[in-house]
Protein backbone atom coordinates (compact mmCIF):
# COMPACT_ATOMS: atom_id res chain seq x y z
CA UNK A 1 0.00 0.00 0.00
CA UNK A 2 0.91 3.48 -0.77
CA UNK A 3 2.50 4.99 2.36
CA UNK A 4 1.13 8.34 1.75
CA UNK A 5 -2.25 7.02 2.73
CA UNK A 6 -0.95 6.74 6.37
CA UNK A 7 -0.25 10.26 6.38
CA UNK A 8 -3.35 11.62 3.97
CA UNK A 9 -6.06 9.35 5.89
CA UNK A 10 -5.74 11.20 9.26
CA UNK A 11 -5.22 14.48 7.56
CA UNK A 12 -8.31 14.47 5.47
CA UNK A 13 -10.34 13.30 8.35
CA UNK A 14 -9.47 16.02 10.61
CA UNK A 15 -10.43 18.13 8.18
CA UNK A 16 -13.90 16.64 6.96
CA UNK A 17 -15.02 16.66 11.21
CA UNK A 18 -15.95 20.74 10.91
CA UNK A 19 -18.07 19.21 7.59
CA UNK A 20 -19.99 16.49 9.21
CA UNK A 21 -20.38 18.40 12.94
CA UNK A 22 -21.99 21.50 10.35
CA UNK A 23 -24.37 19.18 7.78
CA UNK A 24 -25.03 16.31 9.79
CA UNK A 25 -24.49 17.04 13.34
CA UNK A 26 -26.28 13.67 14.54
CA UNK A 27 -23.59 11.42 12.91
CA UNK A 28 -20.04 13.59 14.40
CA UNK A 29 -20.03 10.59 17.27
CA UNK A 30 -20.09 7.45 15.03
CA UNK A 31 -18.09 8.61 11.80
CA UNK A 32 -15.35 9.74 13.87
CA UNK A 33 -15.17 6.46 15.80
CA UNK A 34 -15.02 4.38 12.04
CA UNK A 35 -12.81 6.94 10.68
CA UNK A 36 -10.58 6.81 13.52
CA UNK A 37 -11.14 2.69 12.96
CA UNK A 38 -10.13 3.58 9.50
CA UNK A 39 -7.08 5.41 9.75
CA UNK A 40 -5.44 2.79 12.27
CA UNK A 41 -6.27 0.43 9.63
CA UNK A 42 -4.63 1.84 6.77
CA UNK A 43 -1.26 2.80 9.26
CA UNK A 44 -1.01 -0.58 10.30
CA UNK A 45 -1.45 -1.94 6.73
CA UNK A 46 0.83 0.60 5.47
CA UNK A 47 3.43 -0.70 8.35
CA UNK A 48 2.89 -4.47 7.13
CA UNK A 49 3.04 -4.12 3.67
CA UNK A 50 6.28 -1.93 3.62
CA UNK A 51 7.80 -4.36 6.44
CA UNK A 52 10.76 -4.81 3.90
CA UNK A 53 11.46 -1.56 2.72
CA UNK A 54 8.85 1.01 0.15
CA UNK A 55 9.73 3.99 -0.65
CA UNK A 56 7.94 6.40 -2.97
CA UNK A 57 8.44 9.90 -3.93
CA UNK A 58 6.28 12.52 -4.23
CA UNK A 59 4.76 14.17 -7.51
CA UNK A 60 6.81 11.63 -9.55
CA UNK A 61 10.37 13.35 -8.76
CA UNK A 62 13.60 11.49 -8.52
CA UNK A 63 14.79 11.74 -4.65
CA UNK A 64 17.15 14.13 -5.28
CA UNK A 65 14.80 16.98 -6.08
CA UNK A 66 10.85 15.44 -4.21
CA UNK A 67 9.80 14.33 -1.30
CA UNK A 68 10.30 10.73 -0.25
CA UNK A 69 8.25 8.56 1.96
CA UNK A 70 9.54 5.80 2.92
CA UNK A 71 8.48 2.54 5.24
CA UNK A 72 10.78 0.07 6.60
CA UNK A 73 10.92 -2.20 9.64
CA UNK A 74 11.73 1.03 12.05
CA UNK A 75 9.04 3.24 10.81
CA UNK A 76 7.02 0.25 10.79
CA UNK A 77 6.95 -1.00 13.97
CA UNK A 78 6.29 3.24 15.31
CA UNK A 79 3.73 3.57 12.98
CA UNK A 80 2.49 0.04 14.86
CA UNK A 81 2.50 1.77 18.01
CA UNK A 82 0.69 5.39 16.30
CA UNK A 83 -2.04 3.01 14.89
CA UNK A 84 -2.53 1.24 18.85
CA UNK A 85 -2.11 4.22 20.96
CA UNK A 86 -4.52 6.74 18.96
CA UNK A 87 -7.32 4.54 19.03
CA UNK A 88 -7.23 3.55 22.72
CA UNK A 89 -6.56 7.74 23.34
CA UNK A 90 -9.75 8.18 21.28
CA UNK A 91 -11.84 5.36 23.06
CA UNK A 92 -11.26 7.51 26.27
CA UNK A 93 -11.69 10.57 25.20
CA UNK A 94 -14.89 9.46 23.81
CA UNK A 95 -16.17 8.47 27.36
CA UNK A 96 -15.13 11.72 29.22
CA UNK A 97 -16.20 14.47 26.64
CA UNK A 98 -19.11 12.87 24.87
CA UNK A 99 -19.06 13.81 20.79
CA UNK A 100 -20.01 17.20 21.04
CA UNK A 101 -16.24 18.87 21.13
CA UNK A 102 -15.30 18.47 17.41
CA UNK A 103 -12.61 20.57 17.74
CA UNK A 104 -10.79 18.33 20.01
CA UNK A 105 -11.33 15.90 17.31
CA UNK A 106 -9.95 18.34 14.73
CA UNK A 107 -6.75 18.18 16.30
CA UNK A 108 -6.11 14.69 17.64
CA UNK A 109 -6.71 13.54 13.80
CA UNK A 110 -3.99 16.41 12.94
CA UNK A 111 -2.08 15.55 15.01
CA UNK A 112 -2.41 11.59 14.25
CA UNK A 113 -1.39 12.66 10.40
CA UNK A 114 1.38 14.61 11.26
CA UNK A 115 2.87 11.94 14.10
CA UNK A 116 2.48 9.58 10.94
CA UNK A 117 4.10 12.02 8.62
CA UNK A 118 7.51 11.98 11.24
CA UNK A 119 7.59 8.57 11.03
CA UNK A 120 7.49 8.06 7.16
CA UNK A 121 9.07 11.06 5.72
CA UNK A 122 12.83 10.68 4.09
CA UNK A 123 13.26 14.33 3.78
CA UNK A 124 14.62 16.59 6.88
CA UNK A 125 12.61 19.59 6.07
CA UNK A 126 9.02 17.93 5.69
CA UNK A 127 10.00 16.23 9.34
CA UNK A 128 10.06 19.75 10.66
CA UNK A 129 7.05 20.90 9.09
CA UNK A 130 5.27 17.44 10.60
CA UNK A 131 6.93 18.28 13.72
CA UNK A 132 5.16 21.22 14.45
CA UNK A 133 1.62 20.17 13.07
CA UNK A 134 1.96 17.84 15.45
CA UNK A 135 3.44 20.31 18.28
CA UNK A 136 0.82 22.93 17.52
CA UNK A 137 -2.02 20.26 17.73
CA UNK A 138 -0.17 19.23 20.85
CA UNK A 139 0.01 22.57 22.53
CA UNK A 140 -4.13 22.95 21.93
CA UNK A 141 -4.74 19.49 23.20
CA UNK A 142 -2.67 20.06 26.46
CA UNK A 143 -5.12 23.07 27.21
CA UNK A 144 -7.97 21.13 26.56
CA UNK A 145 -10.96 22.50 27.46
CA UNK A 146 -9.51 25.57 27.81
CA UNK A 147 -11.29 26.40 31.17
CA UNK A 148 -8.50 25.20 33.58
CA UNK A 149 -6.34 27.27 34.50
CA UNK A 150 -3.25 25.20 35.06
CA UNK A 151 -3.96 23.38 31.98
CA UNK A 152 -3.31 27.04 30.19
CA UNK A 153 0.14 27.73 31.73
CA UNK A 154 1.38 24.01 31.24
CA UNK A 155 0.36 24.59 27.22
CA UNK A 156 2.30 27.90 27.05
CA UNK A 157 5.00 26.74 28.68
CA UNK A 158 5.30 23.64 26.33
CA UNK A 159 4.81 25.86 23.15
CA UNK A 160 8.05 27.80 25.05
CA UNK A 161 9.92 25.02 25.41
CA UNK A 162 8.83 23.42 22.26
CA UNK A 163 9.34 26.23 19.39
CA UNK A 164 12.64 26.45 20.83
CA UNK A 165 13.36 22.87 20.68
CA UNK A 166 11.89 23.28 16.95
CA UNK A 167 14.40 26.59 16.33
CA UNK A 168 17.51 24.23 16.74
CA UNK A 169 16.02 21.53 14.81
CA UNK A 170 15.27 24.08 12.04
CA UNK A 171 18.89 25.56 12.32
CA UNK A 172 20.29 22.06 12.28
CA UNK A 173 18.34 21.61 8.79
CA UNK A 174 19.57 25.05 7.52
CA UNK A 175 23.20 24.13 8.27
CA UNK A 176 23.25 20.19 6.99
CA UNK A 177 21.97 22.00 3.47
CA UNK A 178 24.73 24.38 3.20
CA UNK A 179 26.60 21.71 3.90
CA UNK A 180 25.78 19.00 1.67
CA UNK A 181 22.72 21.36 -0.60
CA UNK A 182 21.20 17.98 0.44
CA UNK A 183 17.40 17.67 2.34
CA UNK A 184 16.63 13.79 1.14
CA UNK A 185 17.87 11.70 4.03
CA UNK A 186 18.74 8.68 2.06
CA UNK A 187 21.46 10.89 0.11
CA UNK A 188 22.48 13.20 3.02
CA UNK A 189 23.84 10.09 4.90
CA UNK A 190 25.88 9.36 1.87
CA UNK A 191 27.62 12.37 1.64
CA UNK A 192 27.72 13.24 5.71
CA UNK A 193 31.38 11.67 5.13
CA UNK A 194 32.43 14.53 3.09
CA UNK A 195 31.49 17.18 5.57
CA UNK A 196 34.16 18.21 7.79
CA UNK A 197 34.10 17.11 11.49
CA UNK A 198 33.76 20.76 13.22
CA UNK A 199 30.63 21.16 10.71
CA UNK A 200 29.26 17.64 11.50
CA UNK A 201 29.76 18.41 15.57
CA UNK A 202 27.48 21.63 14.97
CA UNK A 203 24.90 20.18 12.58
CA UNK A 204 24.89 16.83 15.29
CA UNK A 205 24.23 19.49 18.50
CA UNK A 206 21.22 21.65 16.85
CA UNK A 207 19.54 18.55 15.71
CA UNK A 208 20.18 16.35 18.83
CA UNK A 209 19.90 19.29 21.09
CA UNK A 210 16.13 20.12 19.23
CA UNK A 211 14.94 16.41 19.36
CA UNK A 212 16.06 16.23 23.24
CA UNK A 213 13.78 18.97 23.94
CA UNK A 214 10.82 18.29 21.97
CA UNK A 215 11.50 14.02 23.51
CA UNK A 216 11.45 15.79 27.09
CA UNK A 217 14.90 14.90 27.95
CA UNK A 218 16.70 15.56 31.33
CA UNK A 219 17.92 19.01 31.20
CA UNK A 220 15.17 20.21 28.95
CA UNK A 221 12.41 18.38 30.38
CA UNK A 222 10.60 21.00 32.82
CA UNK A 223 7.45 21.50 30.18
CA UNK A 224 7.13 17.63 30.62
CA UNK A 225 5.90 17.11 33.94
CA UNK A 226 3.81 20.17 33.80
CA UNK A 227 1.99 19.61 30.69
CA UNK A 228 1.40 15.52 31.14
CA UNK A 229 -0.29 16.20 34.34
CA UNK A 230 -2.48 18.81 34.04
CA UNK A 231 -3.92 17.74 30.84
CA UNK A 232 -6.97 15.55 30.42
CA UNK A 233 -6.42 11.97 31.26
CA UNK A 234 -6.90 10.58 27.54
CA UNK A 235 -4.41 13.44 25.86
CA UNK A 236 -2.17 12.47 28.76
CA UNK A 237 -2.17 9.12 27.77
CA UNK A 238 -1.92 10.02 24.28
CA UNK A 239 0.81 12.51 25.35
CA UNK A 240 3.33 10.43 27.34
CA UNK A 241 2.52 6.86 25.24
CA UNK A 242 2.45 8.38 21.94
CA UNK A 243 3.34 11.53 21.06
CA UNK A 244 6.69 11.59 22.96
CA UNK A 245 8.00 8.35 21.78
CA UNK A 246 7.96 10.02 18.11
CA UNK A 247 10.26 12.39 18.49
CA UNK A 248 12.47 9.32 20.09
CA UNK A 249 11.84 8.17 16.80
CA UNK A 250 13.15 10.95 14.97
CA UNK A 251 16.24 11.22 17.07
CA UNK A 252 16.75 7.57 16.22
CA UNK A 253 16.56 7.70 12.46
CA UNK A 254 18.71 10.62 12.18
CA UNK A 255 20.83 9.90 14.49
CA UNK A 256 21.76 6.10 12.72
CA UNK A 257 21.63 7.36 9.46
CA UNK A 258 23.40 10.38 9.56
CA UNK A 259 26.26 10.07 12.47
CA UNK A 260 26.29 6.19 12.72
CA UNK A 261 29.45 5.83 10.33
CA UNK A 262 31.02 9.20 10.60
CA UNK A 263 30.80 10.47 14.30
CA UNK A 264 30.54 8.30 17.56
CA UNK A 265 30.38 10.96 19.98
CA UNK A 266 26.68 11.91 19.23
CA UNK A 267 25.73 8.34 20.71
CA UNK A 268 27.88 9.12 23.89
CA UNK A 269 25.62 12.53 24.26
CA UNK A 270 22.24 10.16 23.96
CA UNK A 271 23.91 8.37 26.21
CA UNK A 272 24.77 10.25 29.04
CA UNK A 273 22.00 12.40 28.62
CA UNK A 274 19.55 9.37 28.99
CA UNK A 275 21.69 8.20 31.73
CA UNK A 276 20.94 11.62 33.74
CA UNK A 277 17.32 11.53 32.77
CA UNK A 278 16.69 7.63 34.53
CA UNK A 279 18.44 9.02 37.64
CA UNK A 280 16.95 12.90 37.67
CA UNK A 281 13.09 11.32 36.75
CA UNK A 282 13.15 8.49 39.32
CA UNK A 283 14.56 10.89 42.13
CA UNK A 284 11.73 13.45 41.57
CA UNK A 285 8.72 10.91 40.73
CA UNK A 286 9.75 9.67 44.16
CA UNK A 287 9.18 12.93 45.86
CA UNK A 288 6.05 13.96 43.91
CA UNK A 289 2.74 14.08 45.51
CA UNK A 290 0.67 14.53 42.77
CA UNK A 291 -0.21 11.11 41.39
CA UNK A 292 0.04 12.03 37.52
CA UNK A 293 3.08 14.50 38.22
CA UNK A 294 4.68 11.17 39.62
CA UNK A 295 3.57 9.75 36.88
CA UNK A 296 4.61 12.09 34.07
CA UNK A 297 8.18 12.28 35.63
CA UNK A 298 8.34 8.60 35.63
CA UNK A 299 8.02 8.92 31.79
CA UNK A 300 10.66 11.48 31.90
CA UNK A 301 12.90 8.22 33.40
CA UNK A 302 11.66 5.56 31.00
CA UNK A 303 12.47 7.81 28.20
CA UNK A 304 15.65 8.11 29.52
CA UNK A 305 15.98 4.68 29.37
CA UNK A 306 14.75 3.62 26.02
CA UNK A 307 18.06 6.55 25.02
CA UNK A 308 20.29 4.22 26.93
CA UNK A 309 19.03 2.03 24.36
CA UNK A 310 19.68 4.11 21.16
CA UNK A 311 22.84 5.45 22.99
CA UNK A 312 24.58 2.01 22.93
CA UNK A 313 24.78 2.47 18.98
CA UNK A 314 23.97 -1.08 18.01
CA UNK A 315 21.30 -3.11 16.56
CA UNK A 316 20.41 -4.90 19.58
CA UNK A 317 20.57 -1.73 21.89
CA UNK A 318 18.15 -0.35 18.96
CA UNK A 319 15.66 -3.31 19.13
CA UNK A 320 15.71 -3.52 22.91
CA UNK A 321 14.67 0.50 22.83
CA UNK A 322 11.89 -0.03 20.86
CA UNK A 323 10.72 -2.99 22.37
CA UNK A 324 10.80 -0.45 25.65
CA UNK A 325 9.23 2.14 23.60
CA UNK A 326 5.79 -0.50 23.12
CA UNK A 327 6.17 -1.81 26.43
CA UNK A 328 6.20 1.99 28.39
CA UNK A 329 2.87 2.80 25.96
CA UNK A 330 1.17 0.43 27.06
CA UNK A 331 1.89 0.38 30.58
CA UNK A 332 1.89 4.12 31.23
CA UNK A 333 -1.35 4.33 28.89
CA UNK A 334 -2.86 2.24 31.31
CA UNK A 335 -1.48 3.79 34.32
CA UNK A 336 -2.41 7.36 32.96
CA UNK A 337 -6.29 6.21 32.21
CA UNK A 338 -6.77 4.18 35.77
CA UNK A 339 -4.79 7.22 37.73
CA UNK A 340 -7.20 9.43 35.49
CA UNK A 341 -10.01 7.77 36.33
CA UNK A 342 -9.32 7.07 40.54
CA UNK A 343 -7.92 11.33 40.28
CA UNK A 344 -12.12 11.71 39.10
CA UNK A 345 -13.87 9.68 41.46
CA UNK A 346 -11.51 11.09 44.76
CA UNK A 347 -11.86 14.70 43.07
CA UNK A 348 -8.03 14.91 43.82
CA UNK A 349 -4.84 14.03 42.43
CA UNK A 350 -3.25 14.22 45.67
CA UNK A 351 -1.31 10.41 46.61
CA UNK A 352 -2.35 11.31 50.33
CA UNK A 353 -5.78 11.22 49.52
CA UNK A 354 -6.14 7.91 47.60
CA UNK A 355 -7.02 5.85 50.67
CA UNK A 356 -9.92 3.16 50.36
CA UNK A 357 -9.45 3.01 46.40
CA UNK A 358 -9.31 -1.04 46.84
CA UNK A 359 -12.70 -1.45 47.97
CA UNK A 360 -14.26 1.27 45.53
CA UNK A 361 -12.59 -0.26 42.55
CA UNK A 362 -10.71 -3.71 43.05
CA UNK A 363 -10.07 -4.33 39.33
CA UNK A 364 -8.83 -0.88 38.18
CA UNK A 365 -6.28 -1.06 41.53
CA UNK A 366 -5.29 -4.58 40.57
CA UNK A 367 -4.68 -3.25 36.87
CA UNK A 368 -2.68 -0.36 38.18
CA UNK A 369 -0.45 -2.92 40.30
CA UNK A 370 0.08 -4.39 37.19
CA UNK A 371 1.20 -1.77 35.17
CA UNK A 372 3.10 -0.21 38.48
CA UNK A 373 5.18 -4.13 38.40
CA UNK A 374 5.68 -3.99 34.94
CA UNK A 375 7.29 -0.14 34.50
CA UNK A 376 9.39 -0.97 37.43
CA UNK A 377 10.55 -4.24 35.89
CA UNK A 378 9.51 -6.86 37.86
CA UNK A 379 10.62 -10.09 36.20
CA UNK A 380 7.83 -11.88 34.49
CA UNK A 381 6.13 -8.79 33.14
CA UNK A 382 7.02 -6.61 29.88
CA UNK A 383 8.71 -4.33 31.18
CA UNK A 384 11.25 -6.60 32.85
CA UNK A 385 11.94 -8.20 29.66
CA UNK A 386 12.66 -4.51 28.06
CA UNK A 387 14.88 -3.38 30.41
CA UNK A 388 17.05 -6.44 30.79
CA UNK A 389 17.31 -6.61 27.01
CA UNK A 390 18.64 -2.83 27.43
CA UNK A 391 21.09 -3.88 30.10
CA UNK A 392 22.48 -6.69 28.31
CA UNK A 393 23.05 -4.31 25.01
CA UNK A 394 24.35 -1.74 27.58
CA UNK A 395 26.71 -4.17 29.15
CA UNK A 396 27.62 -5.77 25.43
CA UNK A 397 29.07 -2.48 24.51
CA UNK A 398 30.94 -1.42 27.88
CA UNK A 399 29.05 0.95 29.23
CA UNK A 400 28.65 0.37 33.13
CA UNK A 401 27.49 3.36 34.23
CA UNK A 402 24.58 3.85 32.31
CA UNK A 403 22.91 0.08 33.37
CA UNK A 404 23.08 0.15 36.98
CA UNK A 405 21.76 3.34 36.38
CA UNK A 406 18.60 1.63 35.13
CA UNK A 407 18.97 -0.90 38.04
CA UNK A 408 19.00 1.44 40.75
CA UNK A 409 15.98 3.46 38.85
CA UNK A 410 14.77 0.20 38.86
CA UNK A 411 14.79 0.33 42.70
CA UNK A 412 13.57 3.87 42.96
CA UNK A 413 10.41 3.43 40.68
CA UNK A 414 10.02 0.25 42.83
CA UNK A 415 9.32 2.49 45.99
CA UNK A 416 7.16 5.71 44.56
CA UNK A 417 5.10 2.89 42.37
CA UNK A 418 4.60 0.93 46.42
CA UNK A 419 3.98 4.12 48.12
CA UNK A 420 1.16 5.15 45.98
CA UNK A 421 -0.11 1.44 46.03
CA UNK A 422 -0.01 1.62 50.11
CA UNK A 423 -2.07 4.56 49.43
CA UNK A 424 -4.61 2.88 47.34
CA UNK A 425 -5.21 -0.58 50.04
CA UNK A 426 -5.16 1.81 53.12
CA UNK A 427 -8.55 1.96 54.35
CA UNK A 428 -10.49 4.95 54.15
CA UNK A 429 -12.62 6.95 57.06
CA UNK A 430 -14.65 9.35 53.91
CA UNK A 431 -16.76 7.17 51.45
CA UNK A 432 -15.19 8.05 47.94
CA UNK A 433 -17.19 11.18 46.63
CA UNK A 434 -17.91 9.95 42.85
CA UNK A 435 -18.65 6.78 40.77
CA UNK A 436 -19.38 6.95 37.41
CA UNK A 437 -19.64 3.79 35.38
CA UNK A 438 -16.91 3.65 33.04
CA UNK A 439 -17.12 1.01 30.85
CA UNK A 440 -15.09 2.11 27.74
CA UNK A 441 -12.21 2.77 29.90
CA UNK A 442 -12.48 -0.48 32.35
CA UNK A 443 -12.70 -2.25 28.92
CA UNK A 444 -9.11 -0.50 27.50
CA UNK A 445 -7.33 -0.86 30.74
CA UNK A 446 -8.09 -4.85 30.56
CA UNK A 447 -6.77 -4.75 26.94
CA UNK A 448 -3.90 -2.72 27.97
CA UNK A 449 -3.27 -5.36 30.91
CA UNK A 450 -3.62 -8.24 28.30
CA UNK A 451 -0.92 -6.23 26.32
CA UNK A 452 1.11 -5.87 29.23
CA UNK A 453 1.17 -9.67 29.88
CA UNK A 454 1.31 -10.86 26.03
CA UNK A 455 4.43 -8.54 25.00
CA UNK A 456 6.39 -10.06 27.31
CA UNK A 457 6.56 -13.09 25.47
CA UNK A 458 8.07 -11.58 22.43
CA UNK A 459 11.20 -12.46 23.26
CA UNK A 460 10.50 -16.31 23.77
CA UNK A 461 8.47 -16.83 20.79
CA UNK A 462 11.55 -17.66 17.93
CA UNK A 463 9.53 -15.87 15.13
CA UNK A 464 8.76 -12.50 17.49
CA UNK A 465 11.93 -11.81 18.89
CA UNK A 466 14.08 -12.34 15.21
CA UNK A 467 10.96 -9.65 14.06
CA UNK A 468 12.18 -7.81 17.25
CA UNK A 469 15.73 -8.32 16.29
CA UNK A 470 14.98 -7.14 12.39
CA UNK A 471 13.93 -3.81 13.84
CA UNK A 472 17.34 -2.96 15.27
CA UNK A 473 18.94 -3.87 11.90
CA UNK A 474 17.30 -2.21 9.87
CA UNK A 475 17.80 1.31 11.63
CA UNK A 476 21.31 0.57 11.59
CA UNK A 477 22.10 -0.38 8.18
CA UNK A 478 21.73 3.17 6.56
CA UNK A 479 22.61 1.11 2.64
CA UNK A 480 19.67 -0.32 2.62
CA UNK A 481 17.56 2.71 3.39
CA UNK A 482 19.17 4.49 0.73
CA UNK A 483 18.77 1.31 -1.84
CA UNK A 484 15.35 1.70 -1.37
CA UNK A 485 14.73 5.30 -1.28
CA UNK A 486 16.59 5.92 -4.00
CA UNK A 487 15.09 2.92 -5.36
CA UNK A 488 17.89 0.54 -6.24
CA UNK B 1 31.20 39.23 3.47
CA UNK B 2 29.07 36.28 3.47
CA UNK B 3 30.47 35.16 6.51
CA UNK B 4 29.54 38.29 7.93
CA UNK B 5 25.71 37.79 7.12
CA UNK B 6 26.11 34.08 8.85
CA UNK B 7 27.60 35.98 11.97
CA UNK B 8 25.23 37.94 12.10
CA UNK B 9 22.21 35.52 11.76
CA UNK B 10 23.96 33.45 14.60
CA UNK B 11 23.93 36.17 16.47
CA UNK B 12 20.63 37.36 16.18
CA UNK B 13 19.59 33.55 16.99
CA UNK B 14 21.63 33.78 20.26
CA UNK B 15 20.03 37.17 21.40
CA UNK B 16 16.56 35.48 21.18
CA UNK B 17 17.77 32.75 23.11
CA UNK B 18 19.02 35.26 25.88
CA UNK B 19 16.42 37.02 26.10
CA UNK B 20 13.91 33.97 26.06
CA UNK B 21 16.04 32.51 29.20
CA UNK B 22 16.51 36.29 30.85
CA UNK B 23 13.67 38.23 30.29
CA UNK B 24 10.92 37.23 33.36
CA UNK B 25 7.85 38.87 31.00
CA UNK B 26 5.68 36.64 29.20
CA UNK B 27 5.80 39.56 26.09
CA UNK B 28 9.27 39.59 25.83
CA UNK B 29 9.57 35.76 25.83
CA UNK B 30 7.40 35.71 23.40
CA UNK B 31 9.95 38.41 21.26
CA UNK B 32 12.66 36.34 22.58
CA UNK B 33 11.36 33.47 20.30
CA UNK B 34 10.28 35.66 17.51
CA UNK B 35 13.84 36.70 17.45
CA UNK B 36 15.14 33.67 17.25
CA UNK B 37 13.13 32.82 14.65
CA UNK B 38 14.34 35.48 12.39
CA UNK B 39 17.61 34.89 13.21
CA UNK B 40 17.32 31.13 11.67
CA UNK B 41 15.41 32.47 8.60
CA UNK B 42 18.42 34.84 7.67
CA UNK B 43 21.02 31.47 8.27
CA UNK B 44 18.63 29.89 5.45
CA UNK B 45 18.47 32.55 3.27
CA UNK B 46 21.84 33.84 3.15
CA UNK B 47 22.77 30.36 2.60
CA UNK B 48 22.00 30.29 -0.43
CA UNK B 49 24.02 33.16 -1.80
CA UNK B 50 26.73 31.74 -4.40
CA UNK B 51 29.38 34.64 -5.04
CA UNK B 52 29.06 37.02 -8.22
CA UNK B 53 25.96 35.16 -9.71
CA UNK B 54 22.90 36.90 -10.32
CA UNK B 55 19.15 36.22 -9.34
CA UNK B 56 17.91 33.09 -10.47
CA UNK B 57 15.65 35.02 -13.95
CA UNK B 58 15.18 33.52 -16.95
CA UNK B 59 16.70 34.32 -19.44
CA UNK B 60 19.85 32.91 -17.58
CA UNK B 61 22.76 34.84 -17.88
CA UNK B 62 25.86 33.62 -15.97
CA UNK B 63 25.32 31.58 -12.89
CA UNK B 64 22.67 32.29 -10.29
CA UNK B 65 22.45 32.06 -6.49
CA UNK B 66 20.08 28.82 -5.46
CA UNK B 67 16.71 30.06 -4.79
CA UNK B 68 15.29 26.84 -3.54
CA UNK B 69 16.67 27.65 0.75
CA UNK B 70 14.52 31.00 0.10
CA UNK B 71 11.35 28.58 -0.27
CA UNK B 72 11.66 27.42 3.25
CA UNK B 73 11.77 30.20 5.02
CA UNK B 74 8.51 30.69 3.31
CA UNK B 75 7.15 27.69 5.20
CA UNK B 76 8.68 28.41 8.48
CA UNK B 77 7.22 31.86 8.42
CA UNK B 78 3.65 30.49 8.40
CA UNK B 79 4.65 27.58 11.36
CA UNK B 80 6.45 30.76 13.51
CA UNK B 81 3.63 32.88 12.26
CA UNK B 82 1.10 29.91 14.20
CA UNK B 83 3.47 29.86 16.90
CA UNK B 84 3.53 33.13 18.13
CA UNK B 85 -0.11 33.71 17.78
CA UNK B 86 -0.68 30.79 19.89
CA UNK B 87 1.95 32.48 22.72
CA UNK B 88 -0.07 35.54 22.20
CA UNK B 89 -3.88 34.27 22.48
CA UNK B 90 -2.56 32.18 25.95
CA UNK B 91 -1.09 35.09 28.04
CA UNK B 92 -3.98 36.72 26.90
CA UNK B 93 -5.66 33.79 28.95
CA UNK B 94 -3.46 34.21 31.27
CA UNK B 95 -3.41 37.84 31.86
CA UNK B 96 -7.39 37.61 31.93
CA UNK B 97 -6.64 35.38 35.00
CA UNK B 98 -4.09 36.52 37.12
CA UNK B 99 -3.82 39.88 35.91
CA UNK B 100 0.04 40.30 34.97
CA UNK B 101 2.37 39.27 32.68
CA UNK B 102 5.48 38.32 35.15
CA UNK B 103 6.55 35.06 35.50
CA UNK B 104 7.19 35.20 38.94
CA UNK B 105 3.85 36.16 39.76
CA UNK B 106 2.15 33.09 38.04
CA UNK B 107 1.97 30.14 40.05
CA UNK B 108 2.76 27.49 37.85
CA UNK B 109 5.58 28.84 35.27
CA UNK B 110 7.86 28.95 37.84
CA UNK B 111 10.92 26.95 37.62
Amino acid sequence: MNPVLAVVAPLSVGFLVPLVHIFKKRHTGMSVIISAGICSVVSAVVALSGWDGVAVTMGGWTPELGISLMVDRLSGAFLLLAATGFPISLACSMESFGYSPWRFYVLFFLSWGAVNGIILTGDLFNMFVFFEIFSVAAYLMVSYPPRSWQAVEASFKYLIFGTVGAMFLLLGIAYSFMATGQLNLGILSQMMASVPPVTLSVIGGCLVVGLFVKSGTAPTHFWLPDAHSSAQTSVSALLSGVLVKVSVYALIRLSFLLFFPVMREVFSVILFLGTLSVILGHLMAFQQEDIKRLLAYSTVAQIGTILIGVGCASSFGVSAAVYHCFNHMTAKMGLFLVAGALAEDRASRDISHMSGLWAHRPLFVAAFALFAVSLAGIPPFSGFMSKWLLLLASTKEGHIVPALAIVAGTVVSSAYYLKVLRAFFSPSETPVPHRRPRPVSGRLVALLSVLCVLLAAAPFIPGASSVLFSVGDSAVDGASYRDVVLGK
Amino acid sequence: MIHVSYGCAIAIFCIGLYTLITKRNLFKTVIGLSIMEGGVLLFMVASGFIPEAGPPLLPMVGGSVNPLPHTFPLTAIVIGASDVALALAYIIKIHRHYGTVDVDKIRGLRG
